[in-house]
C-alpha cells in the first residue's frame, strides 16, 4: 500500500474490515453517488468537506444509532493513492466534465471501438422532474434530433438508459467550445465582423435546414451554438424546439419557452399565437447583434423590465462603427412586425452576408477555447474543471414554461 | 476504351468479398480486347450511408493519375448494383501474400521495392493535397509485371475546402466495418484535438506498414483498441523484429506481450514457434530500422516527408534489375480462365448464401 495519498481510513471502502460500529459515521460524508465518486477521485483536496445537495441527503440512510461524531486524529489517518479507474458506460469511456446545465452534467466520452471523441449529456430523472416540462422537453429533443441530419445541427449519436440509476445518457458529437464562452473571453465581448460572418452564415445554413424540415428552434443564442474542432458551428439544445404541423400552411406556434433576452416582442407581449420561424429570425438577429457589438439590443434590470423593453420593440441602435450594411441587416431582422422580418433566404441575399467583411486593422480572430483541450491525456485538466462549471449553462436562465406575459 | 456496359465484360471468378459484405470483387475479361480486369460490385442498397463514400472514392480516383495508384477505368450501374472496373492486380494485396505465403514477413528487398512505390504514390497524393488515411498492406496491390499500386482511396481526404487549402484536418476517417483501420492511424489523428493532423499522418501509417510487411503481423493487433491508442499517444514506437530487437530465448509470457502472428496459418502453436525462430535468426539492415523509426516519430513535424524518405539510404539497395514478382516467387497469381464459366454459375448459386470472408482485397 502506498502511504502517500489521500484517503481517510474510515471511508466507505475500508469499512467492511472494521468491527467497530463507530466508524460507520463517516459514511455520511462520503459521497454516495458513484457519479460523484468518480469526480472526486484523485482530487487534490482530500480533507475538504463534501457538501451534499438535497438529492444526496435524501439518499443517505441516516441510521439514528450511529449519529455521533467520531474524532479521528490526524496522525491516525492513513493515506494511500487511489488508482484512477476507467469508467465505462456501454462501449464508452467516461472522461472529464465539460459543463453543467440545469438537467445534469455534460461529460466527454471516448467510443472505445471507433476511438471517436464524443460528448454526453447525463440527465437524472430526479432533477428532470423538478424542471417544469423537463421530461417532455427531453423526449421532444430526442425525437427531433433523431430525425435531423445536417452539418450545422448537433448530431445525436446514441441514447442510453440506466434504469437502476435513473439516468439517461444522450451521446452527441464532440464540440470544443460554446460561442457564448468565446464571446466572454474575447476583447470587448465581441468578434471581429470577419469572424462573426463565418459563424452567422453557418447559423443560416443550419436554420434554413431546420425551417425546411418544419422545425422551429425557439432558443437561438450564443449559448446554444457550439463549435467543433474544425470550427464548424453546431446548433444545439432542442429542448424547447417544436416540429410544425406538416399539413398546416402557416407556421403558427402557441408556446415560447426560450431565453428572455432573445425573445421577440410578440412573445414578450404575450401573444396567443405567433409565427414560429420568425422567432428564430429575431433571435438570430439578437445573436448577430450580440456577436458584433458585444451588447444586447434590449436591456433591463430584471426579466420584467427586459420583457417590457422588448415589448416596446425599440432596439438600441447598433453603434456607428458596425457600418451601414450590417446596421441595416440588424434593423431588418429586429422588426417589431414578424411579417416584416426577412426569411432565411432573404437574409442570405443581403449585402453583408454575401461578401465576407475583411479583417480590420488590429483585429484578430478570437479563438479561445478551454485550456486542456490540447492535452487531453494530461490530468492537469482537472484543475480547470471546477472553473468550467456552468459552461454549458445559459447566461440568462430560461423562463418557466408558462407563456410569457 | 472501356465501355460502361455489362455486356462487354465476362465475369470469371470471385476474387474476394470486401467492405464488410457490401461489395464483391470479381476477375473478369473485357471482351472487346480480351483484357483481364477486376470488377468490384457494390450492393449499394445494403447500406445507404456508404453510398456517398463509394461516390467519393470514384470521384477521387478519377482526379488522380499516377503509376502507383490503382487506376479507375469505368463504372456503371446494372440492375441493383454498382460495378467499378479496375485493372486486375493478379498477385493480390500484400495482406493476402503475407497471410498465405509469408507469415514471417516479406524479404527485405521486396519490402524496399513496395515501400518505395507506396512512397511515390504518397508523394504524388500529398502534392495534390490529399491525405490517404488508410495506408495498409491490404491496400497495396501487386501484379505480375512488378507494378505496385496503392488503393483504398475511399477514406482519402482533400486538404482543399471550398477552394482554400486547409493547414490541418480534424475528422476521423469514415469507420470501416471492424474498425481495423485504426491500427495504422497516427497518434495525432487519433487524438482529435485542436492541432489536428496533416499529410504527415500518412508517413506514420507507412511506418506501421513497414512493420506489417517485414514482420507479417500488424503492430497492436493483439491489444485492445483503447490500449493501442494510449500506447501511440505515449510515443511507443513499434519495431521491426529481427535478432537486434527480438532475442532468441523467449518464454511464452514475454512473447504474449509482443506482436503475435495471429493471422492465417500462423495461429497454430507450431507455426508460431517457427515464425519466432525466423525473427530471432534474421538480420534486417540498419537503414530499414532507421527508416521505420523515423516514420513512426511521435511528433509529426519531426517525421520526414514522403520526398525526403524516397532519398533514404534504405532504398539504395534496389537495383534496376530487381523484379518484385521473382522476389516473392512463391505467390501464385490469380489466373482467370476465359472458358471456365463454372465460377460464375457457382456464384449465381451462391448469391443467396453468405460468403465467408477469406481475404482482404480492398480497392
Amino acid at each position: 500500500m502506498d502511504p502517500r495519498m489521500c484517503r481517510k481510513i474510515s471511508s466507505s471502502e475500508s469499512l467492511p474490515d472494521v468491527d467497530n460500529e463507530e466508524f460507520e459515521v463517516s459514511n455520511i460524508i462520503a459521497p454516495q453517488e458513484s457519479e460523484d465518486n468518480f469526480l472526486l477521485e484523485g482530487s487534490p483536496e482530500p480533507q475538504t468537506v463534501t457538501w451534499l445537495d438535497d438529492d444526496q441527503i435524501d439518499d443517505l440512510n441516516l441510521d439514528q444509532t450511529n449519529l455521533f461524531f467520531h474524532r479521528v486524529d490526524s496522525a491516525d489517518i492513513i493515506y494511500r493513492s487511489k488508482k484512477k479507474k476507467c469508467k465505462l458506460v456501454g462501449k464508452y469511456v467516461m472522461g472529464d466534465i465539460l459543463g453543467e446545465g440545469s438537467y445534469g452534467k455534460v461529460k466527454e466520452m471516448l467510443d472505445s471501438e471507433t476511438l471517436c471523441r464524443r460528448a454526453v449529456k447525463i440527465l437524472k430523472k430526479r432533477k428532470l422532474r423538478r424542471i417544469p416540462n423537463g421530461e417532455q422537453n427531453v423526449q421532444r429533443e430526442i425525437q427531433l434530433l433523431q430525425i435531423l441530419r445536417h452539418k450545422n445541427v448537433i448530431e445525436l449519436v446514441d441514447v442510453m438508459y440506466n434504469d437502476e440509476k435513473q439516468k439517461m445518457y444522450l451521446v452527441m458529437e464532440f464540440c470544443v467550445g460554446v460561442l457564448q464562452d468565446m464571446l466572454e473571453s474575447s476583447p470587448g465581448k465581441k468578434f471581429p465582423q470577419h469572424q462573426a460572418h463565418e459563424y452567422f452564415t453557418q447559423l443560416l445554413d443550419g436554420l434554413e435546414y431546420l425551417h425546411g424540415q418544419g422545425v422551429v428552434h425557439k432558443d437561438i443564442k450564443p449559448g446554444n451554438l457550439l463549435l467543433t474542432l474544425d470550427q464548424t458551428l453546431k446548433i444545439t439544445d432542442f429542448g424547447v424546439a417544436e416540429a410544425l404541423d406538416m399539413f398546416s400552411p402557416q407556421d403558427t406556434c402557441y408556446t415560447g419557452q426560450g431565453s428572455p433576452a432573445f425573445q421577440p416582442p410578440e412573445i414578450a407581449n404575450g401573444a396567443e399565437t405567433f409565427s414560429g420561424t420568425k422567432v428564430d429570425i429575431w433571435s438570430s438577429g439578437v445573436t448577430l447583434y450580440n456577436m458584433t457589438t458585444g451588447r444586447y439590443p434590449f436591456e433591463g434590470d430584471n426579466v420584467y423590465r427586459l420583457l417590457e423593453a422588448i415589448g416596446r420593440a425599440e432596439p438600441v441602435p447598433p453603434p456607428a462603427c458596425v457600418g451601414s450594411s450590417l446596421s441595416a441587416l440588424l434593423v431588418h431582422m429586429l422588426k417589431r412586425d414578424p411579417d416584416l422580418r426577412p426569411t432565411v433566404q432573404q437574409i442570405r441575399r443581403h449585402d453583408w452576408v454575401r461578401s465576407i467583411p475583411p479583417l480590420g486593422p488590429g483585429e484578430r480572430i478570437a479563438l479561445r477555447v478551454r485550456a486542456g483541450v490540447l492535452h487531453r491525456e494530461r490530468s492537469e485538466t482537472r484543475v480547470g474543471r471546477r472553473r468550467a462549471k456552468g459552461r454549458w449553462h445559459s447566461s440568462c436562465g430560461r423562463l418557466p414554461s408558462c407563456r410569457l406575459t | 476504351m472501356f465501355n460502361p456496359d455489362i455486356n462487354d465484360y465476362q465475369l470469371t471468378s470471385i476474387v474476394s468479398e470486401c467492405c464488410g459484405g457490401i461489395a464483391v470483387v470479381y476477375s473478369a475479361v473485357h471482351k472487346p480486347d480480351n483484357q483481364n480486369v477486376a470488377i468490384k460490385r457494390y450492393f449499394v442498397d445494403k447500406s445507404r450511408e456508404k453510398a456517398n463514400l463509394i461516390q467519393q472514392d470514384i470521384l477521387t480516383r478519377k482526379e488522380l493519375h499516377h503509376q502507383n495508384i490503382l487506376p479507375y477505368l469505368t463504372s456503371f450501374v446494372h440492375g441493383q448494383e454498382l460495378y467499378v472496373v479496375s485493372p486486375l492486380m493478379e498477385l493480390g494485396s500484400c495482406r493476402d501474400i503475407l497471410d498465405r505465403y509469408f507469415q514471417e514477413g516479406l524479404p527485405e528487398l521486396a519490402c524496399a521495392i513496395i515501400l518505395r512505390d507506396v512512397l511515390l504514390a504518397l508523394q504524388y497524393l500529398h502534392k495534390q493535397f490529399y491525405v490517404h488515411r488508410s495506408v495498409r498492406a491490404s491496400h497495396v496491390l501487386l501484379d505480375t509485371q512488378g507494378n505496385v499500386r496503392l488503393s483504398g482511396l475511399r477514406s482519402a481526404a482533400s486538404m482543399m475546402l471550398r477552394g482554400r487549402r486547409q493547414k490541418h484536418l480534424h475528422s476521423l476517417p469514415p469507420p470501416d466495418h471492424d474498425n481495423a483501420n485504426l491500427m495504422w492511424l497516427s497518434p495525432e489523428l487519433l487524438e482529435q484535438n485542436l492541432k489536428g493532423y496533416d499529410e504527415q499522418s500518412d508517413i506514420y501509417s507507412l511506418g506501421i506498414l513497414c512493420c506489417e510487411l517485414a514482420n507479417g503481423a500488424v503492430p497492436f493487433s493483439e491489444v485492445p483498441t483503447t490500449l493501442m491508442f494510449t500506447e501511440k499517444v505515449r510515443g511507443n514506437r513499434p519495431q521491426l523484429l529481427d535478432c537486434s530487437s527480438f532475442p532468441e530465448p523467449l518464454d511464452d509470457g514475454e512473447m504474449k506481450s509482443m506482436y503475435n502472428t495471429d493471422s492465417g496459418v500462423g495461429d497454430s502453436a507450431e507455426g508460431m514457434c517457427r515464425v519466432r525462430l525466423v525473427y530471432a535468426r534474421r538480420k534486417l539492415s540498419d537503414a530499414f530500422h532507421r527508416l521505420t523509426d523515423s516514420a513512426l516519430h511521435r511528433d509529426p513535424e519531426k517525421r520526414p516527408s514522403a520526398s525526403q524518405l524516397l532519398n533514404h539510404a534504405f532504398f539504395k539497395q534496389i537495383r534496376r534489375t530487381d523484379f518484385l514478382p521473382s522476389l516473392i516467387g512463391r505467390v501464385k497469381p490469380i489466373k482467370p480462365d476465359h472458358c471456365d464459366i463454372s465460377a460464375l454459375l457457382l456464384e449465381e448459386k451462391l448469391s443467396d448464401m453468405e460468403i465467408e470472408k477469406t481475404e482482404e482485397w480492398d480497392f
